[in-house]
C-alpha cells in the first residue's frame, strides 16, 4: 500500500494542478463550506452558552433543592428547614462553587395604580451575588443590603407597568403559613434591568423579611447551587440526593426544559447545518471531479493498457480527491480559526437591544475555539468529501482501455 | 521468455463482431496468425480491415467473439481483467499513434512509471529510464515534460517506455501517423535497430510504406482476414 502511495501521491498531486481554475473552484467550495460550518458552529455554540447562562445565572443556577411537592405547587405550604447536617456538608463540598437559600412564593403586588401577580424572592444579598447576576443588573437605586432588608427590588419593566419608581412604596400580599392573608408595605429601593420576562416575574426582598411576613420562621423554599463545570453536575446531584432524602434535587435541565431544549437544538443544528452545507459541497465536488474524469477517460484507459490495475486507478483518483478536499479543509479550517480568534473577546449584540433577549441570548456572545469539535467537523467533511468522490473515481477505474486505442486510430 | 523463432503470439480462428444497433458488424473473420519471437512485423491494410482490432485482441485490451489468442504461452481467455493488466505490464509494450505520454510526468518519469508498477527500486528505476532515453537518442532530456518535447521526441519516449520493461512483444498502432517524414524515418530506423539489438518482437499496425519497407515480415489484412503474409530479407530490415 505504501509502495502504491509513493507511486500515486506525486502523480495525484500534479494532476490536481492540470486544471488550476477547476481545482481552485473546488478548493473554494470546500473551504467556504467548511468555514461556514465551523464559524457557524462557534457562533451557535456561543449563542447556546449565552442563552443558557443568561437563563441559569438569573436565579436557577446549576440546580436546585426543594421540598417534595414544591415544583408542582410552589407555595408557602411546601417549604423546608434551612440546610444542616449531611446536606450542609454536601453543599459545602469543593465540587459546589456556591449555594444560597431562598424563600420564593407567589404574591400580588399593588401600587397606587395597578395590581399585578409576581413571584417574591426572599434572598440573602451576600450569598445571592455568588449565584445570580441580578445583583449586578441594578439600573436604578441599589440592591438589597442585608438578609433583613425591608426594601424591595423590582424589575424595571414591572415598575413601569405599576407606574412606580425607586423611593415609592408598594404593597405585597401573599398567603401566610397559617393560611391567612399576609400583606406588607415595601419601599422600592432598586430596579433591575434583565430580560423582560424576569423583570415582570420577580421581586426581591431580604430573606428574613419575607420569612417574617409569611410566618415561616427560618424555613426556606429553595436552595440554588452552582457547579464550576457542567460535567460534574450529575455527580453533585447524586451526592445531594443521598444527603437529602425526601427533598427534590433537580438539575437546571429539569427545572428549565426550554433552556435544555434550546441547548440541544443548537448542538443538533450544527450538524443539520453541516449536512446542508455538505450537500452543496458534494454537488460541487462531484461535478468538478466527474468533469475531470470525463476529460481524462482515455488517459485512464491508457493507464490500464500500460499495466495499471483498475484498483490502482481508483486509488489514484480517490487520492486526488482526498488531496483536493484536504487542502480545502485546511484552508477552511485556517480561515475559521483566523475569524474566531479575534472574536473570542466577545461579539457585542447590544445594538440588538431587547431583540437579542427574544432569542434568549445575552448582549455579548463569546465564540470559542473548540479544538475537538473543529477537528471532528473538519474530518467529517474530509471523509464525506472522499466518499462522494468515490463515484467519479469508480467511473475512472472502469474506463475501457480500447477507448484509448480507438481514440488514436 | 520465448526462444527466438518460436511463436510468441498465436491467434487461432479469432473472430470479433461488434453489435451496431440490430446489425452484427464483423471486424475479424477467423484470423490465424503466429508472430515469432524476434519478428519485426508490419500489419497493413485499408482502414476498417481489422488491424487495430487484431492488435487489441493480442494486447488483451479486448476479447474475441470466437477463437483463441495466446501470448508467450499464456491463453488470454483464461485471464480476468486484473490478470490481463498484469500480462500487459510484464509482457507487452504499447506505442500509440498520439504518443499518449502522461502529461504531468517528465520523460524519465513516464518511463519510470512502468518500472514503479513493476516494483523496481528507485535507483535501478532511474538508471534504466536514463539508459532507455539514451537508447532512443534523448539523453539529456530526462526532465522535460511532454509539452516541451516535439512529436517525434514524444514518440521516442513512448518507444522507450514500451521497451523499458523488456516486454515479450511491442504492439505499435500507427506509430508514425502523426510524424513528419524525416521524424517517421528516424523512428522506424530506431525501432528496427532496437529489434536487432535487443531482440524485442515488434508488431506494427501501419499504412506507412516506409515502415513496411523496413519490416522483416509483412502481413496484409482485408475485411478482417489475413490476405498476405510475406517474410523478407533480415539483412535489409536491419541495415
Amino acid at each position: 500500500m505504501i509502495g502504491a502511495l509513493t507511486l500515486l501521491a506525486p502523480l495525484a498531486w500534479r494532476n490536481l494542478w492540470r486544471n488550476p481554475r477547476r481545482t481552485l473552484i473546488t478548493l473554494i467550495v470546500v473551504a467556504v463550506g467548511l468555514y461556514s460550518i465551523l464559524v457557524f458552529a462557534a457562533i451557535l455554540d456561543a449563542w447556546a452558552r449565552s442563552s443558557r447562562d443568561s437563563s441559569l445565572n438569573l436565579l436557577t443556577g446549576s440546580g436546585q433543592i426543594h421540598a417534595a411537592g414544591y415544583l408542582d405547587d410552589p407555595t408557602v405550604g411546601y417549604r423546608m428547614p434551612p440546610p444542616g447536617g449531611a446536606l450542609k456538608t454536601a453543599l459545602n463540598a469543593p465540587a459546589i462553587r456556591a449555594w444560597v437559600a431562598r424563600v420564593r412564593v407567589p404574591v400580588v403586588v399593588q401600587s397606587e395604580y395597578k395590581t399585578l401577580p409576581l413571584t417574591l424572592v426572599g434572598v440573602d444579598p451576600a450569598g445571592e451575588k455568588r449565584i445570580s447576576t441580578i445583583p449586578d443588573m441594578i439600573a436604578d437605586g441599589h440592591y438589597l443590603s442585608a438578609a433583613d432588608d425591608a426594601g424591595v427590588v423590582l424589575g424595571r419593566h414591572l415598575a413601569e407597568r405599576l407606574k412606580t419608581r425607586v423611593g415609592k412604596r408598594v404593597i405585597i400580599m401573599a398567603q401566610a403559613a397559617d393560611g391567612t392573608l399576609a400583606q406588607q408595605a415595601y419601599d422600592v429601593v432598586g430596579l433591575f434591568a434583565g430580560n423582560q420576562n424576569a423583570e415582570d416575574q420577580f421581586a426581591f426582598t431580604g430573606i428574613a423579611t419575607s420569612q417574617k411576613m409569611l410566618g415561616i420562621g427560618s424555613d426556606i423554599s429553595e436552595i440554588s447551587f452552582a457547579v464550576p463545570d457542567d460535567q460534574q453536575l450529575a455527580g453533585v446531584v447524586a451526592s445531594l440526593r443521598r444527603a437529602s432524602p425526601g427533598l427534590d434535587v433537580s438539575t437546571w435541565a429539569e427545572l428549565s426544559p426550554l433552556t435544555a431544549a434550546v441547548n440541544s437544538f443548537m448542538e443538533a443544528f450544527v450538524y443539520i447545518w453541516l449536512w446542508i452545507m455538505f450537500v452543496f459541497m458534494a454537488i460541487g465536488i462531484v461535478n468538478t471531479q466527474l468533469m475531470a474524469v470525463f476529460e481524462r477517460v482515455r488517459e485512464f484507459g491508457l493507464l490500464q493498457a500500460l499495466g495499471m490495475r483498475p484498483s490502482l486507478i481508483l486509488v489514484q483518483v480517490t487520492l486526488e480527491s482526498a488531496m483536493l478536499i484536504g487542502v480545502g479543509v485546511v484552508a477552511g479550517f485556517a480561515a475559521s480559526v483566523v475569524t474566531i480568534v479575534p472574536l473570542r473577546g466577545g461579539i457585542d449584540l447590544s445594538f440588538l437591544a431587547r431583540g437579542a433577549e427574544y432569542f434568549g441570548a445575552g448582549h455579548v456572545l463569546y465564540p470559542e475555539l473548540a479544538p475537538g469539535q473543529f477537528v471532528e467537523l473538519s474530518i467529517i467533511v474530509w471523509l464525506l468529501g472522499i466518499v462522494v468522490a468515490l463515484w467519479p473515481a469508480r467511473r475512472a477505474s472502469h474506463a475501457n482501455p480500447v477507448e484509448a486505442m480507438s481514440h488514436l486510430s | 521468455m520465448t526462444e527466438p523463432g518460436n511463436p510468441i503470439v498465436t491467434c487461432r480462428g479469432v473472430e470479433k463482431r461488434y453489435r451496431v444497433g440490430a446489425i452484427d458488424v464483423p471486424a475479424l473473420n477467423g484470423v490465424d496468425l503466429d508472430i515469432a519471437a524476434g519478428d519485426f512485423a508490419t500489419l497493413a491494410g485499408p482502414s476498417g480491415s481489422g488491424k487495430t482490432t487484431l492488435l487489441n485482441m493480442i494486447g488483451g485490451l479486448d476479447r474475441p467473439t470466437a477463437g483463441a489468442v495466446t501470448v508467450d504461452g499464456q491463453p488470454l481467455a483464461d485471464l480476468d481483467k486484473n490478470a490481463l493488466t498484469e500480462l500487459r505490464l510484464h509482457k507487452i509494450g504499447f506505442v500509440f499513434q498520439a504518443y499518449n505520454l502522461i502529461p504531468v510526468l517528465s520523460a524519465a518519469e513516464n518511463i519510470e512509471f512502468i518500472l514503479r508498477l513493476l516494483g523496481v527500486d528507485a535507483r535501478e528505476r532511474h538508471a534504466r529510464a536514463v539508459a532507455a532515453l539514451a537508447d532512443v537518442g534523448l539523453a539529456g532530456m530526462e526532465d522535460r515534460r511532454p509539452a516541451w518535447l516535439s512529436g517525434g521526441q514524444q514518440q521516442r519516449v513512448a518507444v522507450a517506455r514500451a521497451l523499458v520493461a523488456r516486454p515479450a512483444i511491442v504492439l505499435a498502432d500507427e506509430p508514425t501517423a502523426n510524424l513528419d517524414s524525416k521524424t517517421a524515418e528516424d523512428l522506424v530506423a530506431l525501432m528496427a535497430r532496437l529489434n536487432v539489438s535487443s531482440g524485442t518482437t515488434f508488431l506494427i499496425g501501419t499504412h506507412d510504406q516506409r515502415v513496411i519497407a523496413r519490416s522483416k515480415r509483412h502481413i496484409e489484412m482485408t475485411d478482417g482476414r489475413i490476405t498476405a503474409d510475406e517474410r523478407r530479407d533480415v539483412a535489409f530490415a536491419a541495415e
